[in-house]
């Protein structure tokens, strides 16, 4: 077969900017449904099977959900996780910058799905979470307001965080290179939430209290809603890293992709 | 600063309309804006409802003495420490007005959903404070002066001098006396009585020592003058803390060589 001049034209063009927002917008789609289903489920079954307990209704509509959550959170944490190693580019050091410039577009934008479910758990329930226990005084751990804050929004962000850290370094070789610190501190941080939630619990059985949302037991939650500042630190990095590095190296003076 | 050749010729490509590096800066750019509204808007408010929330939360409790010194020292803690990447590497001063704005939004977003839909309170019992003014007063003083001396002074102490102002107008209607079962109460604590909560037994709410009204008899000033001096001191402190977590920079990774990377000199040998 002889090869034509059209072919080779074509076989050089170089493929013009385009971003996949669908990744983004289908998380973002994802998250809203999950955390707006769970808060009509909230509306529904909270008053009317949720105050008590030792109510067998508590086991039907409150309990199942918890231990469903509990079966399906980590499966999918190590689905996505393990997903994301097993099919790691083990070739990175022959990645092309082009190809680095999509993935890591493709990467912050993963960030917003990430900074969206992280909302629902330091914001939207978090606060929910006052109403409710200064209204209804708890007689368990596992009450409508816990049972969705603690054992879904907060494993659901740490499901994304780590897909999102492993994601970085099997396939990112800025962060494959050497690991960022501020990266760790924006994903471990806000995992630390969930072992806080061991302490709080522990704090409100054993002094029994309920009075103030701002008690000291509850201020693990805050130091570790501080590691988030770091994403300051990490956006630093990342302009760092792209505006002397990758982007030169990808685009010409007339602002034209070269590769 | 000066720009790098890289940098430079960067600046150049992507100041050149349509170009496929303007594309690329702007989209970088929209994205960075989403992920620092939703980060911001969780982060500052659960750091915000913990720590001085119980305050926020209701009418009764906003008081001349904790309510006035507590909420500008909390209130300045997360502005602060984002002002460093956000104006000092960024050129960007918003860190206190973005704060401001998402924890505003956040916190109606949770009264409209938790706490009225839900727990069935009024709003008048659980309205928000007004933060943003002293938190764009922060902003506007840090831009003014470049100088984080100065601007932890003035901006850090205008985030508490701004506090009671600000709100005053919206609070005033609430502290209207009234009698109430042959006591004198205000309506805020007539509210409060009407929608009993786990948080309101008397013997818990602090509401104003006797002593703090004898300099004058001005509760509000007295608490707004040391909140401020802290508040000083806390923008100083926060924005190092933010400096540092800015700078943490990167550690080796062990894993390096299942992606194909060579591994570190030093764990070669």
């Amino acid at each position: 077969m002889s090869v034509v001049q059209n072919d080779v034209v074509k076989s050089e063009k170089i493929e013009p900017w385009k971003i996949n927002f669908k990744p983004m917008i289908l998380g973002l789609l994802a998250i809203t449904a999950i955390m707006l289903t769970a808060r009509w489920y909230q509306q529904w079954a909270a008053w009317d099977y949720g105050l008590d307990a030792s109510d067998p209704l508590f086991d039907v509509y409150w309990m199942k959900v918890f231990w469903a959550q509990l079966i399906i959170e980590p499966i999918l944490f190590f689905v996505f996780v393990g997903y994301l190693w097993l099919t790691r580019d083990t070739h990175l050091n022959q990645l092309s910058k082009r190809e680095e410039l999509n993935k890591m577009m493709f990467w912050i934008s993963m960030l917003v799905v990430y900074a969206f479910s992280f909302y629902f758990a330091g914001s939207f329930y978090a606060e929910q979470d006052a109403s409710w226990h200064q209204t209804v005084v708890r007689d368990t751990s596992f009450t409508p307001s816990h049972i969705f804050l603690f054992y879904m929004c907060m494993p659901v962000f740490i499901i994304i965080g780590f897909s999102l850290f492993f994601y970085a370094i099997t396939r990112l070789p800025f962060f494959a290179e050497k690991i960022s610190v501020p990266l760790l501190l924006v994903v471990c941080g806000p995992f630390m939430l969930l072992p806080t939630v061991g302490y709080n619990e522990w704090g409100h059985a054993f002094w029994l209290m309920e009075e103030y949302f701002t008690v000291p037991l509850h201020w693990g939650f805050v130091f570790f809603g501080w590691s988030i500042i770091a994403l300051g630190g990490l956006l630093v990095q990342i302009l760092g890293y792209m505006s002397s590095d990758l982007l030169p190296k990808v685009l010409n003076e007339k602002g034209e992709l070269t590769s | 600063m000066s720009l790098t050749a890289e940098e430079a010729k960067l600046l150049k490509a992507i100041s050149v309309p349509n170009s496929d590096a303007a594309k690329i800066v702007r989209n970088f750019d929209w994205i960075v804006v989403v992920v620092l509204l939703f980060a911001v808007t969780a982060a500052f408010h659960i750091h915000f409802m913990l720590t001085a929330g119980d305050w926020d939360f209701w009418v009764d409790w906003k008081d001349r003495m904790y309510w006035v010194t507590l909420t500008p020292m909390i209130l300045v803690i997360i502005p602060a420490a984002l002002s460093y990447p956000l104006m000092h590497k960024l050129g960007l001063p918003i860190a206190g007005t973005v704060c401001g704005l998402c924890l505003v939004i956040g916190e109606w977003v949770s009264r409209i959903s938790g706490f009225h839909l839900w727990a069935y309170f009024p709003y008048s019992l659980v309205w928000p404070a007004i933060v943003l003014p002293g938190l764009m007063l922060m902003d506007l003083f840090y831009m003014l002066f470049r100088n984080v001396f100065l601007a932890s002074v003035f901006g850090g102490g205008a985030v508490a001098m701004a506090f009671a102002p600000a709100n005053w107008p919206i609070l005033a209607p609430y502290h209207v006396p009234v009698v109430h079962i042959e006591q004198l109460v205000n309506v805020a604590d007539v509210i409060g009585y009407s929608f009993t909560r786990t948080a309101t037994p008397e013997y818990l709410r602090f509401i104003e020592r006797g002593t703090l009204r004898t300099f004058g008899g001005e509760s509000t000033l007295v608490s707004t003058f040391f909140s401020a001096f802290v508040c000083m001191i806390l923008f100083y402190m926060w924005w190092r803390i933010g400096q540092f977590l800015s700078n943490l920079g990167t550690i080796p990774n062990q894993l390096k060589t299942f992606v194909g990377l060579e591994a570190d000199k030093d764990e070669a040998k």
